[in-house]
């Protein structure tokens, strides 16, 4: 195990200093951004790599720090570069202006529900999004806030039941698996109607 | 207790099961530190800066607008309590994760200011911030695959438990990149962002950061 384990460290240092060193001879500023998320990527692996369930709890707080900082900069960019912003309007392709859309994030929403839990948020999700960023939006942004604030506050309520009436544990994994599963949704539909939008 | 901590015999351990932070003089006088300055944040007004005309009378006032000022104000706020964390926590992830937290706060707290240059030098800084994960969570994981624990009080209490040298390395030149004094400094465009007290809290989080990380070098 441990010779798969150093193997693994070689190979995600190697992968490091070549996103390191793109990251030296690269000059401009988008690029860069761009290629930070290659850099992001070793660091994630690094911790991966433990393969255990203690990786996978330092993984999640690492991808989400990660993310923060890079809609930072992201954002940053736009203001320094004065980039002004654009409505848009879906996009102007004609496999997407038909019926594609709407049929791909069915299929996705469908297999995401059935995986449930945080992958199955994710697909869905995903899903979501696609068809916003396809259709444009004229979305109600509280009411998606409001449930993705009451599934939060299941999902937490679910751990309460967790911890102290065990016995109804089954009754508690389904309401996490559900709140965590429609979270996730309409974050990441949020996120999906957010561009363009200036209070964003 | 196996060795001597160099920042002295904790007063007391709050442990939340696996995670813990612990209070020895050294991290109760540091995370004092942090909780003033947090505090000096929450209470002063921004300073107004002058820019004298050279070889004349006149001078431009610059003014924070209101919106600048709330959002640099919480930024400095989240900055302090992510300073105040990193402090205390006697978890080398956690530790990791603050650390961050004050990487992307000190970007915050300049980037609200509208000047190119200013935006220009935290965009940069940012970059080095962002790449510096890689060798800070790195050694975070490395540690809990050599020794099979993050605790730095299991680290200093169990003698069998030794961190390599390569592994420590990588923890400071994680530390240093999201935010120690040396590279700061280097970005003086950012210091040239009106709003003092905001401004001072990047200096003191990367002061505190420092006397931090060698305090947990010592002591894994």
């Amino acid at each position: 195990m441990w010779q798969e384990y150093s193997i693994g460290l070689l190979l995600v240092f190697i992968a490091a200093a070549m996103a390191f060193f793109a990251l030296v001879i690269e000059k401009d500023d988008l690029h860069r951004l761009l290629l930070l998320d290659l850099v992001e990527v070793p660091s994630l692996a690094i911790i991966a790599l433990l393969g255990t369930d203690l990786a996978e709890a330092l993984i999640l707080p690492g991808l989400v720090v990660g993310i923060a900082e890079l809609l930072a900069l992201s954002q940053i960019y736009v203001t320094k570069e004065g980039l002004r912003e654009r409505k848009v309007q879906g996009l102007n392709i004609e496999v997407i202006q038909a019926d594609a859309p709407l049929i791909i994030s069915v299929l996705l929403i469908c297999y995401g529900v059935i995986l449930s839990g945080f992958t199955g948020g994710g697909v869905a999700g995903l899903g979501v999004v696609f068809y916003f960023m396809a259709r444009g939006h004229r979305e109600h942004f509280e009411l998606l806030e409001m449930a993705s604030g009451i599934s939060w506050a299941i999902w937490i309520f679910a751990f309460f039941v967790f911890m102290f009436i065990p016995e109804y544990w089954l009754l508690a994994l389904f309401m996490a698996a559900i709140g965590i599963l429609l979270k996730v949704i309409v974050k990441m539909s949020l996120v999906g109607t957010m561009w363009g939008d200036g209070n964003g | 207790m196996g060795m001597d901590n160099p920042g002295g015999i904790p007063y007391f351990i709050l442990e939340f099961g696996d995670e813990l932070v612990y209070f020895s003089p050294y991290t109760v006088s540091l995370f004092i530190l942090a909780l003033v300055f947090t505090l000096f944040a929450v209470i002063a007004k921004p300073e107004r800066q002058v820019d004298i005309v050279f070889g004349g009378d006149a001078f431009y006032a610059k003014e924070t607008s209101l919106a600048e000022l709330k959002f640099r104000r919480f930024m400095a706020i989240a900055c302090g309590f992510a300073s105040m964390g990193a402090m205390v926590t006697g978890d080398i992830f956690n530790f990791t994760l603050f650390i961050s937290l004050v990487g992307i706060c000190n970007v915050g707290i300049v980037a609200a200011v509208k000047n190119r240059h200013v935006q220009n030098a935290a965009y940069q800084y940012g970059i080095v911030a962002l790449s510096a994960t890689v060798p800070l969570f790195g050694a975070a994981a490395l540690i809990a695959a050599t020794t099979g624990t993050l605790s730095m009080v299991e680290l200093w209490s169990n003698a069998a438990l030794a961190v390599p040298l390569v592994v420590k390395a990588l923890l400071v030149l994680g530390v240093m990149g999201e935010g120690m004094a040396p590279f700061y400094a280097a970005k003086a465009e950012m210091f040239r962002a009106p709003g003092a007290p905001y401004v001072i809290m990047c200096s003191l989080s990367s002061l505190l950061i420092f006397l931090r990380v060698i305090e947990v070098v010592l002591v894994i």
